[in-house]
């Protein structure tokens, strides 16, 4: 759109002869209407987007955004006859409200969201302040460039004003969520508000009461949005540490992903890239659910060996999986890969971490592998009398195409070649009630590379019902007895023989396919479970 | 606070900070790569200078280029014990169209890129795999493992329309019910010849092709476009998924490509519901098989790279070769030459009028590669990032992404290597491959960044350095009438000693053509030298 040529003289004589200076004012003005027009929608796009992610039932969130801010404009638009003289003054500080409200919207409920009760009060406050504001402003414009004839001003304030809603709607979701982000979208907007009022400011002197003041008061929301935007993601992290219900006493961000660990009175969690992996007030359940049972469906097969079993985990990185399989003193040797050296490193040295996991990574039958387990599996085949008699997979759930190949029948055919005969295993498979497409999808995966399934599951508090699934080279019936020995909390014989037990509510859905490495279904179901009004929970990594 | 706030606010937080904020363009660094023209053409304009005092060598085979087809003549001799055997190539390096190249980020390929998991009948090639370890333990299962680290993961690939990336190949959104029913009728169309086998026991469409049952052989002679017309299917979504596959396996149009050939890519390695349909791939693409193909053909300095061969007596097995990095003249007496390298060159160092294939006789499409480094992976509204991405309704094919199988180890590791390829679809080739070949360096390399900015707004801020790679004769073109004429036929003829075996005279621009034609030209090679063998194919 050329400002230059749309605004240029109108042919018909104009009320009052437009000089030079007119003129480009005018000019300029009408790219501020643009400006503040692109910049109004984007901030309800923004809140709407954010109220609909936060608040989910998006159709309400989306249709109650946008009545509230469309009124306001409305309440705005009427207001404006109240303000009588200094109208050039009142539009820059306006601009300056718009810019400072609307620039920090999306950081304002991002950090409300994790503090407040309900973050309705703050959306609905932000639409009502901002969408006021943004209705003051065409009329007061209008006053401004009242050197045109009636029907011209209107013309042309309005194109511009609907031409920038028009853009508003095409960059938002092309160019500015996906490239930018929603805290940094809402500053960018913030800042162009800015620039419109700085450059009002500086146009307008003469009509100024307190140009330095005002011309002081731009700088300093300039400076504010411009400092957010460039520590943007500080302020993510300081947000984010907010996120967490319990202090922070540790947060490293490593390669590979972000460990935060908080902690309040005796409950220690952790945390990868902001989802809860354990809570030490019920870790217990979740552990001993992973690795009993399948230790004692590995007695059942091999009962003669009292020494020098051999096990494999895959991930469990914090050693808590660990302490429980070297309770059981037919465990010779414990081969574990986890991605991330950062993670064992950490558990293998923090004393409070240490004492949760009871010092599991200083056994000499422990010996820890940072590899990509998939690429270790394959760089370490193994010979028959080398094999493993128990695999125990605890790899964080399927939210992305790179670890959805951790979850595909090739994968565990993989993994099948490098158990015993009479080798049996584990797969901790996310939760079969918030996520029931993926649980049983892994279930028909595992089926698919031979490995026989017996799905079972726990209450594990923190995380809700959470599924595991029992595999075996050879067909074999879940254990009924736990090895003698250990001390448990949660399981129980009595308890096992429940595990393997599936309401009807819960039932195995027949549609599912197969995760194959070239096509990853899983990671679709994972997606749409999550996306579901139930799925919530998650281990992602 | 519940943890689906959590996981919410972590996707806003991640969507944000990736958002690099960056002002100044930087300089991008391009080249071009691969084939040097100017040795090609000295062949064709008689600028090979004049030969002194030849160097005398004898061999068994002579191997006259250094393709998959020759590497694998190669690796059969190598099998069957022959060590008596001389390759030139006339590139610094092997690989011929299937040859890697380097970025600091990431090895890319140059030209070819994967190669469909064979189907079970093509016994040779299955061998070959596992002598490679790309399959591991018996090759003769229907379905065996494969190595899992060249298997090309999900999801493999991807469309953008109107904007958003979906996945597959075919674009649904916004699809009429007439438009889903066609698509539908020819998923079932191709369901019902599929695994069918002729009259003759031979499947319908094979690898090699020129194994195919006779019974659909008439197909060559209409285009697919005809074909898919007489099938009532006139969905542009359908035509746009079909004339995508012809141009990306043959560089040629629905209108160009013969029928048979079309229909051959979705059939010939089995219908994708019906097997396992891996894709097998490397960062360097097929590269990684010409690599490891040279180094089980263990020729040692039998393997002549710069090494162009100028002028063969059909008659004595005489090849005479120069050395263009050493300025060495070779004349080297040979009991049997492979001619691997493309067919078209051939008369050119036949004696004059030894040659009875008519010019032109074969049709080869030009085509365009470059890989470009990059900061940041591209992502794009909707769906992940595949392996290959593809615009919907542009010249271009899209990209493949190096990285796309790499361990997770690399995982953070910014940045990666994408490879755009583009066929130069005129029906005038000669015109298309003077537009390739005359445009400047940084003609190309504007071109390459406008069509990637087209489907990632803003990507050239990313871009690092460009690699171009020009291939004027890149892939022989299955017009109609092409695999089941006469001109086919002809090319495929022995002259003399002289063996032509390059994928072209096998019909289909495909690592599988290009094996087989080697394999089978050294087992001929080797029953001329009395060491008859079965053939593995
Ligand atoms: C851009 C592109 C993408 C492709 N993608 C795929 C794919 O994904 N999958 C697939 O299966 N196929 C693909 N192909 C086709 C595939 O590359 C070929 O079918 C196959 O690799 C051809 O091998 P070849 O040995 O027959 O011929 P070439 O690769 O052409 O090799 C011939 C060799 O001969 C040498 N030579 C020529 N003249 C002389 C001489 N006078 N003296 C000495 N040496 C000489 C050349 O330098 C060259 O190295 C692709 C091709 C191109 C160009």
């Amino acid at each position: 759109m050329d400002a230059e040529d749309s605004v240029s003289a109108p042919a018909e004589a104009p009320a009052i002869e437009a000089t030079e200076l007119h003129r480009g004012r005018s000019r300029m003005l009408l790219v501020s209407v643009l400006v503040v027009a692109t910049c109004g929608l984007v901030y309800e796009l923004i809140s709407a987007t954010m109220a609909s992610y936060l608040l989910g039932d998006s159709v309400t969130q989306w249709s109650l955004v946008i009545g509230v801010y469309l009124s306001a404009m409305g309440l705005g638009s009427w207001l404006s006859k109240s303000i009588e003289r200094h109208e050039t003054e009142r539009f820059v500080q306006i601009q300056l409200v718009i810019a400072l409200v609307g620039g920090f919207s999306a950081t304002m409920l991002f950090l409300g969201f994790a503090h407040l009760a309900s973050v309705r009060p703050l959306l609905f406050s932000i639409l009502v302040v901002v969408g006021t504001a943004v209705g003051l402003e065409i009329p007061l414009m209008m006053r401004i460039m009242r050197g045109y004839a009636l029907k011209d001003l209107v013309a042309r304030v309005l194109a511009f004003d609907y031409l920038g809603s028009l853009a508003a709607s095409l960059l938002f979701p092309l160019l500015l969520l996906p490239y930018l982000g929603l805290v940094r979208t809402a500053l960018a907007f913030g800042l162009l508000n800015a620039a419109v009022a700085g450059w009002s400011a500086a146009h307008f002197t003469p009509d100024l009461r307190r140009p330095g003041w005002i011309k002081a008061q731009v700088g300093l929301v300039a400076a504010m949005l411009g400092a957010g935007f460039v520590f943007g993601t500080e302020i993510e992290d300081f947000g984010e540490s907010q996120l967490y219900d319990f202090p922070v006493i540790f947060s490293q961000r490593t390669p590979y992903q972000r460990l935060t660990i908080t902690r309040w009175q005796n409950d220690i969690r952790l945390f990868i890239n902001g989802n809860l992996q354990f809570s030490s007030t019920d870790e217990h359940r979740y552990h001993e659910a992973l690795v009993h049972p399948v230790l004692a469906a590995s007695v059942q097969a091999r009962p003669e060996v009292v020494e020098g079993r051999r096990v494999l985990v895959l991930g469990g990185g914090d050693g808590l999986a660990l302490r429980e399989i070297l309770a059981h003193d037919d465990v010779g040797r414990i081969d574990l890969v986890d991605l991330d050296p950062a993670m064992t490193e950490l558990f293998s040295s923090h004393p409070m971490l240490v004492s949760l996991n009871g010092g599991a990574f200083e056994d000499p039958r422990v010996h820890v592998h940072n590899a990509d387990a998939m690429e270790w599996l394959l760089q370490h085949r193994r010979d028959d009398g080398d094999k493993f008699d128990v695999a125990i997979v605890d790899l964080p759930d399927p939210n992305n195409f790179s670890l959805g190949k951790l979850y595909s029948n090739s994968f565990y055919r993989l993994l099948g070649t490098q158990l015993r005969d009479d080798g049996v295993g584990v797969v901790q498979s996310t939760s079969p009630y918030l996520a029931p497409r993926s649980f049983w999808c892994i279930v028909a995966t595992l089926e698919a590379a031979d490995l026989n399934p017996r799905p079972y599951h726990a209450h594990v508090p923190s995380f809700g019902d959470w599924g595991f699934v029992l595999i075996a080279k050879t067909p074999r019936h879940p254990p009924l007895h736990l090895v003698p020995g250990p001390t448990r909390r949660f399981l129980s014989d009595e308890l096992m023989s429940t595990l393997f037990v599936f309401p009807a509510d819960q039932a195995r859905p027949d549609d599912v396919e197969v995760n194959r490495l070239n096509d990853q279904m899983l990671v679709r179901y994972y997606e749409q479970d999550l996306a579901a009004p139930l799925g919530a929970a998650g281990r992602g990594g | 606070m519940d943890l689906s706030r959590r996981r919410v606010l972590g996707a806003m937080a991640t969507g944000a900070a990736t958002s690099a904020c960056r002002t100044s363009p930087r300089p991008v660094t391009s080249r071009f790569v691969g084939q040097l023209a100017e040795r090609g053409h000295r062949l064709r304009d008689g600028g090979i200078p004049p030969a002194s005092a030849p160097t005398p060598m004898t061999a068994s085979v002579v191997i006259v280029g250094g393709g998959a087809a020759g590497l694998s003549a190669a690796w059969r001799l190598r099998r069957a014990g022959l060590r008596d055997v001389v390759l030139l190539e006339m590139e610094p390096a092997v690989g011929g169209t299937a040859r890697g190249g380097e970025l600091p980020r990431s090895r890319y390929p140059m030209g070819a890129h994967y190669l469909p998991a064979p189907h079970p009948s093509f016994r040779g090639l299955r061998t070959l795999l596992g002598d490679l370890g790309v399959i591991v333990g018996p090759t003769d299962r229907p379905e065996p493992d494969y190595e899992l680290s060249y298997v090309c993961r999900g999801p493999v690939e991807r469309h953008r329309y109107k904007g958003r990336w979906d996945p597959g190949l075919y674009p649904t959104l916004g699809e009429s019910d007439e438009e889903q029913a066609q698509w539908l009728r020819w998923r079932d169309h191709l369901r019902e010849l599929d695994g069918r086998r002729g009259a003759d026991g031979r499947r319908l469409f094979d690898l090699p092709v020129l194994g195919s049952s006779t019974e659909l052989r008439q197909l060559d002679r209409i285009s697919m476009a005809t074909y898919l017309d007489q099938l009532g299917l006139d969905s542009w979504r359908l035509r746009w998924t079909v004339d995508y596959a012809c141009r990306d396996d043959y560089g040629a149009t629905l209108a160009q490509t013969s029928a048979f050939a079309g229909l051959h890519h979705f059939l010939s390695r089995g219908l994708e519901d019906e097997v396992d349909r891996f894709i097998l791939t490397w960062p360097q693409g097929n590269g990684w098989l010409t690599e490891q193909l040279s180094e089980r053909a263990e020729l040692g300095d039998r393997l002549r790279r710069d090494t162009v061969a100028y002028a063969i007596d059909p008659d004595t097995g005489v090849v005479e070769a120069w050395d263009a990095a050493a300025g060495e003249h070779l004349r080297i007496s040979a009991h049997t030459v492979l001619w691997s390298a493309p067919r078209f060159v051939l008369p050119r160092v036949l004696p004059r009028g030894r040659d009875r294939l008519p010019a032109g006789a074969l049709t080869y499409s030009p085509w365009l590669v470059a890989s470009v480094e990059v900061d940041e992976v591209p992502a794009g509204i909707g769906t992940d990032l595949a392996w290959d991405n593809v615009p919907v309704g542009a010249d271009n094919l899209g990209y493949v992404v190096a990285t796309h199988s790499q361990s997770l180890v690399d995982a953070h590791v910014p940045g990666t290597v994408l490879t755009y390829y583009e066929p130069l679809l005129g029906d005038d080739v000669v015109a298309e491959r003077t537009r390739l070949l005359s445009g400047s360096l940084s003609q190309w390399t504007d071109h390459v960044l406008t069509q990637l900015d087209g489907m990632h707004p803003g990507i050239g801020r990313t871009v690092r350095a460009v690699d171009i790679a020009r291939w004027g004769h890149a892939m022989v073109r299955p017009v109609v009438g092409h695999l089941f004429g006469e001109g086919l036929r002809q090319a495929r003829a022995e002259v003399g000693r002289v063996i032509p075996c390059a994928a072209d005279v096998g019909g289909l621009p495909l690592f599988e053509e290009a094996f087989a034609a080697g394999v089978r030209a050294a087992e001929r090679a080797l029953a001329q030298l009395g060491r008859s063998e079965a053939t593995i194919l």
